[in-house]
């Protein structure tokens, strides 16, 4: 029977909101770096999965050389943030604005990845110890001490690229260059240099998902494509391009599957899930934050 | 010879539609070891051609074109397995199912003209949904296990389930089916087709209905794309969910920008094609075809950014 409804204690409430909580904040950075990508060069990216996989692997592999898991979280971002400029300035850039050749282009970038990783490392899944072992007391509960961890990071990271894009002069050429390119240059930006770095630090953000999400869950090559159709539905609802609609929705569907599952089972949640994306882009086109046109 | 000279007149391209058509017919004679995989690369370059009236000739981005081959396969498996009904039985219902999914996911999003990203993405949900819904209704389409043994019938004295036999009978329903579409889109309603995707508020100005011709299109192309999963489904025996799966949606967009959106035979010689390249890669080097496969997409982009037909036939002439 695909019902069940449970009663759930309120330490069990408190686990699963954390749970949710944390699973959201992976989900985010996922998919912030797909939507800034896409709201300022409405590009889907299709290797974004293959960059998180990789950030994942790329942990491991520095994890199993220097042990210490901080160090490998850093060195794995940055490099990957340097594949992703390499390929941005060879590859990526050819694509922008052209919904079927980027799709070709990044696709074909994703299986390479994909396939490469399972070349190297075979079709099973790994899994790394978790640093900051032992629970920590919330509210009375004991919880995992690196959970928390992710949730601080995600957090942190959703202010600092917040304050990045509404504080900084950086964010202001991006805002400017996303609504209208011809005019940003005309008053002095260099419009290629903000393409390029907001591409690598969409990269970044994918690599840093797949490193943090190796301890909690395994590592295997499919796991981008598992993260990618959830993250592409939060950039859905959320609105297109639109930061703070990314952040709130993979917050929201972070608690329904942590909670989802005390009344239907997990793939019933998932289908769930997208039949309501599905109904709610009929009403609202542009999502929750998102406007047509204009990038947040 | 005059009349072959006039057919040809200054258009040595003319010579490919010949050509291809006898190639298909001796090849079951020329190389009998290739008859299966043949039948599947047949039935492939059906469905891109499916998916090339939707997007490249209406400009409909779909990220959904596997779960309409599943529908159809899908369709024609429980028939064929669950029910133990006739095979035939199997393709008007396929041809039904897909038909009323294709209208209730269409007809909103089509109505409302939301843009081309949000309709990928819309039909994207759709397409996880369905994908989701073969794995968690095992009582109902077997789950992982997927509908098993389907053997095709024998008619007027053929036996179908030989596999050249299955190989002409799959070359006579890609013919007739294409060979209706490409009439179809030759004819003036190609025309207001062809209109509509480069200056839609034009022709709505001309009073066309612009949104109705799409849906049209959409369905059709939905239909088209389920008789091509029911055919391959039948040839290999099961209904599994790989069949639905994103990774043949993606395999399927890439055959069609491959061999140029928007051109008839060019997504239909593309899916043929690499279908053999990826079965020959695949005996080869088992691991690295996939990667190969990847590379040759990136490269793609470099060399071809119109498809290797847009570049070399202009269909237009």
């Amino acid at each position: 029977m695909m019902y069940y409804v449970q009663f759930i204690s309120p330490d069990q409430f408190i686990t699963y909101f954390l749970n949710g909580l944390s699973e959201g904040m992976i989900l985010f950075l996922v998919a912030s770096g797909l939507t800034l990508i896409f709201g300022l060069v409405g590009l889907i990216n299709f290797a974004h999965g293959g960059m998180l996989a990789l950030g994942g692997y790329m942990t491991m592999v520095i994890l199993q050389r220097t042990g210490s898991f901080w160090v490998s979280l850093i060195v794995a971002m940055l490099l990957i943030a340097a594949v992703g400029l390499a390929l941005e300035r060879t590859i990526i850039h050819r694509v922008y604005e052209k919904p079927l050749l980027g799709f070709l282009g990044t696709f074909g970038i994703g299986l390479v990845i994909e396939e490469l990783i399972s070349y190297r490392f075979g079709d099973q899944s790994y899994s790394i110890s978790a640093p900051l072992s032992g629970g920590v007391e919330v509210f009375g509960v004991s919880y995992p001490r690196y959970r928390i961890f992710v949730i601080f990071i995600g957090a942190t990271t959703a202010l600092l690229i917040g304050a990045l894009l509404t504080r900084t002069r950086l964010g202001l050429e991006v805002h400017a260059t996303a609504n209208k390119p011809s005019t940003a240059e005309i008053l002095g930006v260099d419009s290629t240099k903000v393409y390029t770095l907001t591409f690598v630090l969409g990269t970044a953000l994918a690599a840093l998902a797949g490193g943090l999400t190796a301890p909690v869950t395994s590592v295997s090559p499919g796991i981008g494509m598992e993260y990618m159709t959830m993250a592409f539905l939060v950039i859905i609802v959320g609105g297109m391009g639109s930061f703070k609609g990314s952040f709130f929705v993979s917050m929201i569907v972070g608690q329904i599957n942590a909670f989802g599952w005390l009344f239907l089972e997990q793939t019933y949640v998932q289908i769930l899930i997208f039949i309501s994306a599905m109904i709610f882009i009929l009403f609202k086109p542009h999502g929750f934050f998102g406007k047509p046109e204009v990038f947040e | 010879m005059e009349r072959v000279r006039g057919y040809l007149g200054h258009d040595p391209r003319r010579l490919v539609l010949p050509i291809a058509t006898f190639g298909l017919l001796v090849l079951p004679i020329v190389s009998p070891n290739d008859v299966s995989i043949a039948t599947q690369a047949l039935l492939f370059g059906l469905f891109a051609i499916s998916v090339d009236i939707a997007l490249g000739y209406t400009g409909l981005l779909t990220l959904a074109p596997a779960a309409f081959f599943g529908i159809g396969g899908y369709s024609l498996a429980k028939i064929v397995v669950d029910y133990g009904g006739s095979f035939w039985l199997g393709f008007p219902v396929a041809i039904v199912v897909a038909a009323v999914t294709a209208l209730l996911i269409g007809y909103t999003p089509i109505k409302q003209r939301i843009s081309m990203v949000y309709f990928a993405l819309f039909t994207l949900a759709f397409g996880v949904i369905a994908y989701d819904f073969v794995y968690v209704t095992t009582s109902f389409t077997g789950g992982s296990n997927g509908l098993a043994f389907i053997s095709p019938p024998t008619v007027f004295g053929v036996d179908l389930s030989d596999l050249v036999a299955y190989y002409y009978f799959t070359l006579l329903v890609v013919a007739v089916v294409a060979g209706g579409l490409y009439l179809l889109l030759r004819s003036d309603y190609g025309d207001v087709l062809h209109a509509t995707r480069q200056n839609e508020l034009r022709m709505r100005y001309l009073g066309y209905n612009t949104d109705r011709e799409k849906l049209i299109v959409w369905i059709l192309s939905a239909v088209v794309s389920s008789i091509a999963g029911a055919v391959y489904v039948a040839s290999i025996g099961i209904a599994s969910p790989s069949i639905m799966s994103f990774a043949l949606t993606g395999e399927v967009l890439i055959w069609v920008v491959v061999g140029g959106a928007g051109t008839f035979a060019g997504p239909f010689f593309a899916a043929f094609a690499l279908t053999f390249l990826e079965n020959s890669l695949g005996s080869l080097w088992a691991e690295g075809y996939l990667l190969v496969l990847g590379i040759l997409f990136v490269a793609f982009v470099f060399l071809f950014p119109e498809g290797i037909v847009g570049r070399f036939w202009d269909e237009s002439k």
